[in-house]
C-alpha cells in the first residue's frame, strides 16, 4: 500500500435510489501527481468528487483524503484542499473583489498575490458582479479562489466545462503555471482530452459507475491498439475476443480496438484467415473515445439505396 | 464566523427591509385605524356600549387583531427568513462552495442563525419596540397599560424564532415537498397552538425553548449530513425525528377529523340535550343535533305540539316562547386561579363604559375604574368605592380583591365583598346599594344585573355563601334564598324571569368539578319563587350532561391516531392535574394502534437490518408515539436500496459491506477483459 496515498478508497460505493452512481472504486493517488479523472457524462464522476470531500455520504465503502476519513473531514484538513465545482456557482450579489475578501477571511495561507494574479490573467475587473461575469471569467474567478489559499490538494471537476477555447487556454495555463509544483497534487475530471494529455500523469476511467482504467497515461496509451483485417469480400461476424473495446466493419475490411492486444487476442483474429492483418497507430484521443464510447460492432457497410449520390 | 455572519447580513438584508417595511405599514395601519375609532366614537348610546365592549381594540398591544396580525407576520416571515437563508445556498456547487472551508459545521450554522436572527429582529423587533414605544407615549393611547401586558406580544414574537428553524429546516430536509420535507413546521404549530392554553407563563417560555431546542438541533444536524438522516451527529437524529413528528401527529389528526366528520357525522354523538324553560314556566328537555330542528319534550317525553299548527314545534317557535335567564358564577375567593395566561395578560383590564367624552374602564391591578379623555387620550382619575380620585390607586380603596380583572359585572353596578354599589359616571360618584349586615364573614361571590329589554334596569342578584337574593334596582329585596346547603357543589346559578312579573325560578346547577367527584349524579334544582308567596314549588332535574369520561366512537377513532405519550401528558398541560384526569379509556386505545405500529416498525427494522439499539429504540419509540411515530419512522428515515445478494439470492440492503442473511461482501464489478490496472508511482510518472 502506497503511505504516500493523498487519495485512498476501498469499496466506495453510493447509489442513487436502487441505481449505483459508482460502484466498488478502489482508489489510490500517490503525491504529487496530476490525476484526470475520466467518464462519460454521468458516469459517477461528480459523484466521486463529492464523497471524497465528505460532500455526499457514501452508501458504503471507505476513503480517506490527506490520511483523514471523507466522512468527517476537520476544517483544519479542508484549508489544504481547493476545490473547484464544475459550474463555477458563486455569490452572484458579490463583486470580484469582494469574493476574494470573503474567501481570504477563512484562509490563513491566503495568498493575495496568486488571487490577483489569476484573475488579471482572465482580465477580471475587481468591481464587476459575479451576475456579470461570463462562464469563462467566473471560471477564472473560481480558479483564483481555488488557489489563491496555495492548497495541497487541488480538486477541480471539469474545470473546463463550457468555456470558449481563449478561457480555456487561460484557465490550462493558470493551472500548470500555479500547480506544476513537486509537492502539490491535482484531482481533475474532464472531459477535454487534449488537457489530459497535455497535463495528466495517471488517469482513471469510470465507465457506467465501475472503475476500469487506473494507470499512467503512458501505460494507457500503449495498452490500447487498433488492428486492421482485410478480407476479399464482407468480413466476417467478429468472435468473442478478449479486451475488444469496438469493432468497425467496413467493405473487406474489419477495424478492431482493443485492449492489451496479445497472443489470444491475435490467434482469435488469425482464426477467421483475413488476407492482411496489420497494427494502426491510434492516437490517444481515439483510445479514449472507444474507451468511453458504445461497445460492439458498428458497420460502415451501406446499404445500395444509402450509397446512391 | 464573523465574515460568514456579514455575507449572511448582507445577502438576506433586503428580505429583512421587505419585511420591516411591510410589517411597519401594517403597524402605521393599525395605530391610525385606532385613532380613527377614538374620533368617531362620538356619542355613544347604551346599546352600542357591549358592541365596543367586544369590538373596540381599547389598548392597541393587546387587542386581538393586533396580536394576530404579529403572530402571524413572525411565523410567516420567521419561515421565509429561514429557507431563504439556505435556499440561496441550496444549488449544489454553492453548497459545495459554502460547506467545503476550513469552518465547522458547527460555525457555518451558528454564523447563519446569528445573522437570521439578527435579520428577524430587525425585520419585526424594531416596528413591533417602535409601536410599544408609541403606545407608551402619553397622548396616544386612552387606555391603562401594564408591563406584563407586553408578555403576549413578547411571546408571539419569540414563537416567531420557531418558524425561522422550521424555515431552515424545510430547506435543508432531503425530502419531497408533497411528503415529509416541511413536516418541521408542525413543532412550530404545535408549540403555538399550545403555548397560549397555558396556565403560566413560565410554561409557555419553555414549550417555546423546547420547540427551539429540537428545531434548532435538527437544523444543526442538518449542516452536517447536508439534509439527510443519515450521517447526523448523534443529537441531531433524536432533533430531527423530535421535528418532524409533531408534524406527521398534525397531518394525521387533520387526515383522522376529517374521516371522523364525513363517517360520523349523522351519528348520535352529535346529539346533545339541555333544559330550556318558557315563559309559563314549563321545562322542557330540547335535544340539539346537526339540523336546525331540534327535538324538544316535556319532562314527561310528550312533544310540545303547536297549537296553532297541531303539529311539533319549530324550533323558532319554542326559542320566541322562551324566558330571560341570567347566569352568576359566584366566586368567593377560594378557587384557585384558573384561565390561560395568555388571556390574563391580554386583559389586565376590561373595558366599562364610554361616555362622550371619557373611556372608563375596571383595571384589576387596582381594582377600581378608571377613567380617560377621549380628546387628549390622557388618564383624569379613578372611582373607587370612596368616590373619584386623581389618582389611580385612591386611598387604595378598591372593589375587586385583585385576584382577577373581571370583577365589572354589570354596566351600572359594581361590587366590593361586603357592597353592591351603583356607579354614575357622568358625575364621577358611586352609591352603595346593599350592603351585608350582621354577618362579618358573609362575603358576597357574585352579582347579576338583570335587563329584561335589554336597555333598562330592573333587578339585581346578589349571591352570598348564605343566601341569593333578588334586588330592585335601588336595592330593596324581592325575595331571599338560602343557598348554603347548596354551596359549593351547585356552583353555576341562574335566574328565569317569567311572564307574570312576580314569578321567578331559581336554577342551581352543579360545577362539572362536583360532577366529577360524584360521578355525575348530583341533579340540578329548580325552585318557583313569588315574589310575595316566596317558595311555590321545586324539583330536581335528571342530569343531560354527559360524563366527560364517556367517550364516544368518534373520540376513540381520533385516540387511535394520537400518541399515547401525548394521550398522558396531556393533562400535565393544565395547572391542577391529578393522575385521574388522564382519558385512560383512550390512551388504551391509543395504545392498541401503537402495539399494531410495533410489528410494522420491528420488520422494515429487520429488513434494513438495523443494528439491536436501533431496533430497541425504535421499538420504544413506536410504543411512545403510536401511529404519528410510525409515520415519523418512515419519514425520518431514508429507506436504502435492496437487491439480491449473489451468494444466497436473498434480497440485501445496499449499503451494508457484508451479506445481513449470509455475512458475503458484494461481489466486485464483472470483468470484461478491457481493465488497465497498474500501481501507481509518482517518481514512475515523473520520469
Amino acid at each position: 500500500m502506497n503511505e504516500q496515498a493523498v487519495i485512498r478508497t476501498r469499496g466506495l460505493t453510493r447509489y442513487f435510489g436502487a441505481k449505483p452512481a459508482v460502484y466498488d472504486l478502489n482508489l489510490e493517488m500517490p503525491r504529487g501527481c496530476v490525476f484526470a479523472f475520466l467518464g462519460r457524462n454521468g458516469s459517477g464522476k461528480t459523484t466521486t468528487i463529492r464523497m471524497l470531500l465528505g460532500l455526499l455520504e457514501p452508501t458504503r465503502g471507505e476513503g480517506t483524503i490527506l490520511g483523514h476519513d471523507i466522512r468527517s473531514l476537520p476544517p483544519e484538513i479542508r484549508a489544504r484542499i481547493g476545490y473547484l465545482t464544475e459550474e463555477h456557482q458563486l455569490y452572484g450579489w458579490m463583486n470580484v473583489k469582494e469574493c476574494g475578501e470573503f474567501q481570504s477571511q477563512f484562509y490563513p495561507r491566503w495568498n493575495e498575490k496568486i488571487f490577483r494574479g489569476v484573475i488579471g490573467h482572465f482580465g477580471l475587473k475587481p468591481a464587476a458582479r459575479v451576475k456579470d461575469l461570463s462562464r469563462g471569467e467566473r471560471a477564472g474567478l473560481c480558479l483564483g479562489l481555488t488557489l489563491a489559499p496555495e492548497p495541497e490538494l487541488l480538486v477541480l471537476d471539469d474545470p473546463a466545462m463550457g468555456l470558449d477555447p481563449v478561457a480555456h487556454r487561460s484557465l490550462i495555463e493558470s493551472m500548470i503555471y500555479l500547480t506544476r509544483r513537486s509537492d502539490r497534487t491535482i484531482f481533475f475530471s474532464s472531459h477535454q482530452l487534449a488537457d489530459v494529455e497535455r497535463v495528466a500523469d495517471y488517469i482513471a476511467i469510470l465507465d457506467r459507475s465501475v472503475l476500469r482504467v487506473c494507470c499512467s497515461l503512458e501505460m494507457f496509451r500503449n495498452s490500447v491498439q487498433q488492428v486492421r483485417l482485410r478480407f476479399p469480400g464482407a468480413p466476417p461476424p467478429v468472435p468473442k475476443i478478449p479486451g475488444l473495446l469496438q469493432a468497425f466493419r467496413a467493405e473487406g475490411e474489419l477495424r478492431l480496438t482493443c485492449v492489451q492486444f496479445g497472443g489470444a487476442t491475435e490467434q482469435a483474429l488469425r482464426a477467421l484467415a483475413p488476407t492482411q492483418m496489420e497494427m494502426v497507430p491510434i492516437s490517444l484521443e481515439d483510445a479514449f473515445i472507444s474507451y468511453l464510447g458504445e461497445r460492439g460492432e458498428k458497420s460502415f457497410i451501406l446499404s445500395e439505396t444509402e450509397a446512391q449520390p | 464566523m464573523k465574515t460568514l455572519i456579514l455575507k449572511e447580513l448582507r445577502e438576506n438584508v433586503k428580505l429583512a427591509l421587505l419585511g420591516f417595511g411591510i410589517l411597519t405599514l401594517m403597524l402605521a395601519l393599525n395605530a391610525h385605524s385606532y385613532s380613527t375609532d377614538l374620533k368617531n366614537l362620538g356619542a355613544i348610546s347604551d346599546s352600542q356600549q357591549e358592541y365596543l365592549q367586544k369590538y373596540l381594540p381599547w389598548q392597541p398591544l393587546v387587542s386581538s387583531g393586533f396580536l394576530t396580525l404579529t403572530g402571524f407576520f413572525c411565523a410567516i416571515f420567521g419561515a421565509v427568513l429561514g429557507w431563504f437563508q439556505i435556499h440561496n445556498d441550496r444549488h449544489r456547487d454553492l453548497w459545495a462552495f459554502l460547506i467545503h472551508r476550513p469552518i465547522t459545521r458547527t460555525g457555518i450554522f451558528l454564523g447563519k442563525t446569528i445573522a437570521g436572527l439578527m435579520l428577524y429582529v430587525l425585520a419585526t423587533g424594531l416596528p413591533l419596540a417602535g409601536f410599544v414605544t408609541w403606545v407608551l407615549v402619553p397622548g396616544h393611547v386612552a387606555a391603562p397599560f401594564e408591563w406584563a401586558m407586553l408578555w403576549p406580544l413578547a411571546m408571539l414574537f419569540l414563537s416567531g424564532t420557531l418558524y425561522y428553524f422550521a424555515g431552515m429546516l424545510t430547506g435543508l430536509r432531503q425530502a419531497r415537498w408533497y411528503a415529509s420535507r416541511a413536516l418541521g413546521l408542525g413543532v412550530a404549530l404545535f408549540v403555538s397552538l399550545t403555548f397560549k392554553s397555558e396556565p403560566h407563563l413560565w410554561q409557555a417560555l419553555i414549550f417555546i425553548l423546547i420547540g427551539g431546542f429540537i428545531l434548532a438541533t435538527a437544523v444543526w444536524g442538518g449542516f452536517h449530513s447536508h439534509g439527510f438522516y443519515r450521517g447526523q451527529p448523534a443529537a441531531g437524529k433524536p432533533a430531527l425525528t423530535g421535528a418532524l413528528m409533531p408534524g406527521c401527529g398534525l397531518v394525521l389528526a387533520l387526515a383522522t377529523i376529517l374521516l371522523v366528520e364525513s363517517l360520523l357525522r349523522n351519528s348520535d354523538s352529535y346529539r346533545w340535550s339541555d333544559y330550556q324553560m318558557t315563559k309559563d314556566g314549563i321545562i322542557y328537555k330540547v335535544t340539539h343535533g346537526t339540523g336546525d330542528q331540534s327535538d324538544i319534550v316535556d319532562l314527561a317525553g310528550q312533544p310540545l305540539i303547536d297549537a296553532k299548527t297541531g303539529r311539533m314545534m319549530g324550533t323558532a317557535d319554542f326559542n320566541r316562547r322562551l324566558c330571560t335567564r341570567v347566569q352568576i358564577n359566584p366566586d368567593f375567593g377560594d378557587r384557585a386561579p384558573r384561565g390561560r395566561w395568555f388571556d390574563r395578560d391580554c386583559y389586565r383590564f376590561t373595558f366599562w363604559r364610554a361616555t362622550p367624552d371619557t373611556l372608563w374602564y375596571y383595571w384589576g391591578r387596582y381594582g377600581r375604574l378608571v377613567a380617560y379623555d377621549i380628546g387628549t387620550r390622557r388618564f383624569i382619575g379613578s372611582l373607587g368605592p370612596d368616590g373619584f380620585a386623581q389618582n389611580v390607586s385612591g386611598d387604595g380603596n378598591r372593589f375587586g380583591d385583585g385576584r382577577n380583572n373581571y370583577a365589572v359585572a354589570s354596566r351600572r353596578i359594581i361590587n366590593t365583598t361586603q357592597a353592591v354599589y351603583e356607579l354614575d359616571p357622568d358625575h364621577h360618584t358611586v352609591k352603595s346599594i346593599f350592603t351585608i349586615t350582621n354577618a362579618p364573614n358573609e362575603t358576597i361571590g357574585g352579582i347579576g344585573e338583570v335587563s329584561l329589554n335589554g336597555y333598562d334596569w330592573d333587578y339585581t342578584i346578589v349571591v352570598t355563601r348564605d343566601y341569593i337574593r333578588l334586588l330592585t334596582p335601588d336595592g330593596n329585596v324581592v325575595w331571599r334564598f338560602a343557598y348554603k346547603p347548596n354551596h359549593p357543589d351547585y356552583g353555576q346559578i341562574s335566574v328565569a324571569f317569567l311572564d307574570s312579573r312576580n314569578q321567578f325560578a331559581l336554577w342551581l346547577t352543579p360545577s362539572g368539578h362536583t360532577q366529577e367527584k360524584t360521578g355525575w349524579k348530583l341533579p340540578m334544582q329548580v325552585t318557583w319563587l313569588d315574589r310575595e308567596q316566596g317558595v311555590l314549588r321545586s324539583t330536581d332535574l335528571p342530569v343531560l350532561s354527559r360524563n366527560r369520561r364517556e367517550f364516544g366512537r368518534e373520540q376513540k377513532l381520533m385516540s387511535l391516531s394520537i400518541s399515547p405519550a401525548l394521550m398522558v401528558m396531556l393533562p400535565w398541560f393544565n395547572a391542577e392535574t391529578r393522575l385521574k384526569d388522564i382519558p385512560w379509556v383512550l390512551v388504551r386505545y391509543s395504545l392498541a394502534a401503537a402495539l399494531v405500529c410495533l410489528p410494522v416498525g420491528w420488520w422494515l427494522g429487520r429488513r434494513y437490518h438495523f443494528t439491536v439499539g436501533a431496533q430497541m429504540g425504535w421499538t420504544a419509540f413506536h410504543l411512545a408515539f403510536g401511529i404519528p411515530g410510525l409515520l415519523t419512522f418512515l419519514s425520518v428515515q431514508e429507506w436504502p436500496a435492496r437487491e439480491s445478494c449473489p451468494n444466497c439470492k436473498k434480497l440485501r440492503v445496499v449499503d451494508r459491506e457484508l451479506c445481513e442473511h449470509c455475512g458475503a461482501g458484494f461481489a466486485p464489478p464483472e470483468k470484461t477483459g478491457i481493465e488497465i490496472f497498474a500501481p501507481l508511482n509518482v517518481t514512475d510518472a515523473r520520469t
